[in-house]
């Protein structure tokens, strides 16, 4: 009896491997996300296509590694990942390729896709500044510059600088105001944290809702996952803060959850669709709202609470900028010694 | 004697079968020792002055802090359950096992989740008595914090080994110490812990492997050591060879401190050898020392798994039993994955451990280093020689199909065959240590008999030894089950289309800090590992009480 359970286990693995193959019209797809709303965008794709959707899901990092180490007989067709720096990190290794197509450059705007095509954002999210009501009074905030200034000592909670999120925001400070304004401005917040970095970005929101700091530097949808939290003691937290969108010379710094097409894609045609489908407007506004993010469609408007949160002036450079600065960033955060 | 030795020889079939495995699972590893004599990474430079100092510093504390509680407080309670009898103690002597069935960024997790702001503890002291503490008191997130993560839910490795070489060896020792009027306390210092040295030092090392390895807790804990330097190196700037040079110096740290520890032994020798071997009688405790046995016992129980289990409980009933069919789904992969892997690994480690019996000292010591290489170097690493290999193998496969004209179009590189190899690679050392430590339990002299008697290799194997290996193979499969249900890295960077197991869905939730959901996730695979500590004990004690009676 063992030995049968045994035998039949391993025969069923192998079966199992073998039937993946089968689906004639599909597109392999590798993303970092993973929300129970994804499964039914892509299952409406399937209906409204017949293209079966193949998911490998993964951390960011490790899917592009495994795509470039796949190489050509890689089964990949679509790359979702979160960050414009690591989208640029795609491309720049050669595992992305350049499609256009009118849908395509009709539902994302210039600004938010790779200035070759290689990549288009499909949601948007802002990293701004999240400050105690209690203790702060939202009209002494400007821009991020402001954040270095002496009246911060000791004030500022913010995650590790290993983070492509904290290497994405710095990066864009390189494009606008240049690597020597950036490198002083990192020197600065490192003065002025209250505490080592630690956590992720909800650990800062509670830290300035704990007192250990007043202000934190943060995205936009962690705010959104907290009111709408299982733990009432975090939705607490949540109303305990308030968000600021940094003005000032230059708007607020945003970043994309973005697309591209695998440079050896089996199924390039069936990427393109998938792609085409996840900005168009019917897609977009749950894709979107699935992780608290505005949409990238223009014609989508986004979720109630994020427009209760205002508008906002964004910073004037194409994304494509956050990835050319990347290693750059990184360097001065190992060098100002922000952990 | 010439005679005997011939019959002992391995016949060709179990040789060859054995030098294949062992060329399969050496591959993936000399993929990466390889890009170590390239060029250095572009990167490396910029790691090298100013991240390097930081990396050793902090897997140094952790690696040599952790090793070194973990070993005195396995030691210790091993000394505990062994030495004494006190209410529960039946129950601990495996129950003090368990933490091994929580990993530890689970446990990470968990203990974060409780202490920090948002957490019970401080939500109920907040409303209840409106009190509001410094931060700095319940700061889990730092080295310390992760210190007592991994000792917590690690230390068993050490108590299982040392409880396992005290009931072996100490029983007339203790008593002519006891009949001497020594105290407990100086028994314990002066006898048992420079005796018991090797069996503490061989737990405590795994330990240290495993903190080293280790990176959902050190990342979680946004703590820089050379595990999180590895993937940053690799998967932040693209650079292999760098990331390989880290994993390199990680594995010297440990070399390092086990060759101080050898160093400190120096040419002493603790072992202590009786033909007399009968189980120690235990001391029934009374009063305050009962009191405080059963605090020490139950308190490292307490802390290292029903205090996280029952919050996970708690957080599981919040999350209302939300996708039970999805954690449905996830166990049965799980345990197909973990089960089919370990059956076949077993299958591998039988065939060496058999080869290596037959063969000179030398060659089944070389053996057995060849299988543990794998446990010793970082799942990361590991992965991408995987990776490499089965692309390698792709290209002769492509090729031979076009060959021969061929239709099939087999890719073994985006299928659970990878997945399943790379578990072997990394997990091979352990079975193989469970089935070579069966063998030595069975001695010789039945195999010698019936090769006498003119039974080949291959009947004796299965007609001799199969049968009396069994238990070895049950706690072997087990081990490696418990392990693969655990694994992370691998199954993260390995696996095929639409796969998660608990674990690696528990990890992303939790990464998520959505850790309502990945509590149910988390306590199936608690319960799956549990369950497979709880027959290992008892399928050892079941024969235990059979040989005594």
């Amino acid at each position: 009896m063992k030995k049968l359970i045994i035998v039949t286990i391993i025969i069923s693995i192998f079966v199992g491997l073998g039937t993946a193959a089968a689906a004639a019209e599909e597109v392999n797809l590798y993303t970092n996300r993973h929300y129970d709303t994804d499964e039914e965008i892509l299952n409406r794709f399937t209906e409204e296509t017949g293209i079966e959707v193949n998911v490998l899901k993964g951390d960011s990092d490790q899917l592009i590694e495994r795509i470039a180490r796949e190489g050509k007989n890689s089964p990949a067709d679509v790359l979702i990942t979160a960050d414009a720096g690591r989208l640029h990190r795609a491309k720049e290794r050669d595992i992305l390729q350049s499609v256009s197509t009118e849908t395509l450059t009709q539902n994302v705007p210039a600004n938010l896709r790779d200035e070759d095509n290689y990549w288009y954002g499909l949601t948007i999210r802002g990293r701004v500044i999240v400050y105690s009501k209690d203790r702060v009074d939202p009209e002494d905030l400007a821009g991020y510059g402001d954040l270095t200034s002496d009246q911060w000592q000791d004030k500022i909670v913010v995650r590790s600088s290993e983070n492509i999120y904290n290497q994405s925001l710095l990066a864009s400070l390189v494009s606008i105001y240049g690597e020597k304004w950036a490198e002083d401005w990192a020197a600065g917040i490192v003065d002025n944290m209250a505490r080592k970095p630690q956590g992720n970005d909800r650990a800062q929101a509670t830290a300035v809702a704990a007192g250990e700091g007043d202000l934190a530097i943060m995205n936009t949808y962690y705010l959104g996952k907290m009111i709408n939290s299982d733990n009432p003691a975090e939705v607490e937290v949540a109303e305990n803060v308030g968000i600021h969108f940094p003005d000032g010379e230059n708007g607020t710094h945003i970043n994309v959850s973005g697309a591209g097409v695998v440079k050896n894609a089996p199924n390039k045609d069936n990427a393109v669709k998938l792609l085409e489908y996840l900005s168009s407007a019917s897609a977009q506004k749950f894709f979107a709202s699935a992780n608290y993010e505005y949409p990238v469609n223009p014609e989508v408007e986004a979720s109630e609470l994020l427009q209760s949160w205002g508008d906002f002036e964004t910073q004037n450079i194409n994304l494509t900028e956050l990835g050319i600065h990347n290693q750059t960033a990184v360097r001065i955060f190992n060098r100002v010694g922000w952990q | 004697m010439q005679l005997l030795k011939k019959l002992k020889k391995a016949s060709p079939g179990w040789f060859l079968l054995t030098v294949g495995i062992i060329i399969l699972l050496l591959i993936p590893n000399l993929n990466i020792i390889i890009n170590l004599f390239g060029e250095a990474g572009e990167n490396w430079e910029h790691v090298r002055n100013y991240l390097l100092v930081n990396y050793f510093q902090n897997s140094l504390i952790l690696v040599l802090a952790t090793g070194l509680l973990a070993a005195f407080l396995g030691a210790g309670l091993a000394w505990v359950i062994a030495a004494y009898n006190f209410p529960g103690r039946d129950f601990l002597s495996w129950g003090l096992i368990l933490p091994l069935a929580i990993p530890p960024y689970i446990g990470a997790y968990v203990y974060q989740g409780m202490f920090s702001y948002t957490g019970p503890l401080q939500t109920f002291l907040r409303n209840k008595f409106q009190l509001r503490l410094s931060q700095q008191y319940f700061d889990f997130m730092n080295i310390r914090g992760a210190i007592f993560i991994y000792t917590i839910f690690l230390f068993p490795y050490v108590f299982l080994m040392t409880r396992a070489f005290l009931s072996k060896q100490s029983a007339s020792l203790l008593e002519s110490s006891r009949l001497l009027g020594k105290s407990d306390n100086t028994i314990f210092f002066k006898i048992i812990l420079p005796l018991s040295r090797g069996a503490v030092v061989a737990g405590s090392s795994l330990v240290m492997m495993e903190v080293l390895n280790d990176y959902g807790v050190v990342k979680y804990f946004g703590i820089s050591t050379f595990t999180t330097a590895i993937f940053k190196s690799w998967f932040g700037m693209g650079d292999l060879p760098t990331s390989v040079r880290l994993a390199v110096m990680a594995m010297l740290v440990i070399f390092v401190v086990l060759f101080i520890e050898k160093l400190l032994r120096g040419g002493r020798k603790y072992s202590y050898s009786t033909s007399n071997i009968r189980p120690v009688s235990r001391r029934k405790l009374e009063g305050s020392r009962k009191v405080l046995a059963q605090l020490f016992t139950y308190g490292v129980f307490f802390f290292g798994f029903l205090l996280p289990t029952v919050q996970l409980l708690y957080w599981s009933f919040l999350s209302r039993g939300g996708g039970l069919m999805e954690t449905l789904h996830f166990a049965f992969t799980s345990f197909l994955t973990g089960g089919g892997a370990a059956v076949l690994i077993l299958t591998g480690a039988v065939i060496i451990a058999t080869t290596a019996r037959m063969s000179s000292n030398f060659v089944s010591n070389l053996l057995a280093r060849i299988t543990i290489l794998g446990y010793s170097i970082p799942g990361a690493v590991i992965a991408v020689g995987v990776l490499l290999f089965m692309l390698q193998l792709d290209g002769v496969l492509s090729f031979l199909q076009t060959g021969f004209g061929i239709e099939a179009n087999v890719v073994l590189s985006s299928t659970l065959v990878m997945l399943i190899f790379a578990y072997a690679v990394r997990f091979m050392g352990i079975a193989f240590n469970s089935v070579n430590s069966g063998y030595e339990k069975i001695g010789e002299s039945y195999f010698e008999a019936s090769r006498t008697l003119g039974k080949g290799v291959t009947e004796t194997f299965f007609k001799i030894d199969l049968p009396m290996l069994k238990p070895a193979l049950m706690s072997g499969f087990l081990l490696v089950f418990i392990e693969i249900m655990k694994e992370l890295p691998l199954t993260m960077i390995l696996r095929p289309f639409n796969f998660d197991t608990l674990a690696t869905k528990a990890f992303e939730y939790a990464s998520d800090e959505m850790i309502y959901r990945a509590a149910d996730l988390s306590l199936v695979l608690i319960f799956f590992s549990a369950a497979a500590i709880y027959l290992i004990t008892h399928h050892r004690r079941r024969k235990n009480n059979a040989v005594r009676n």
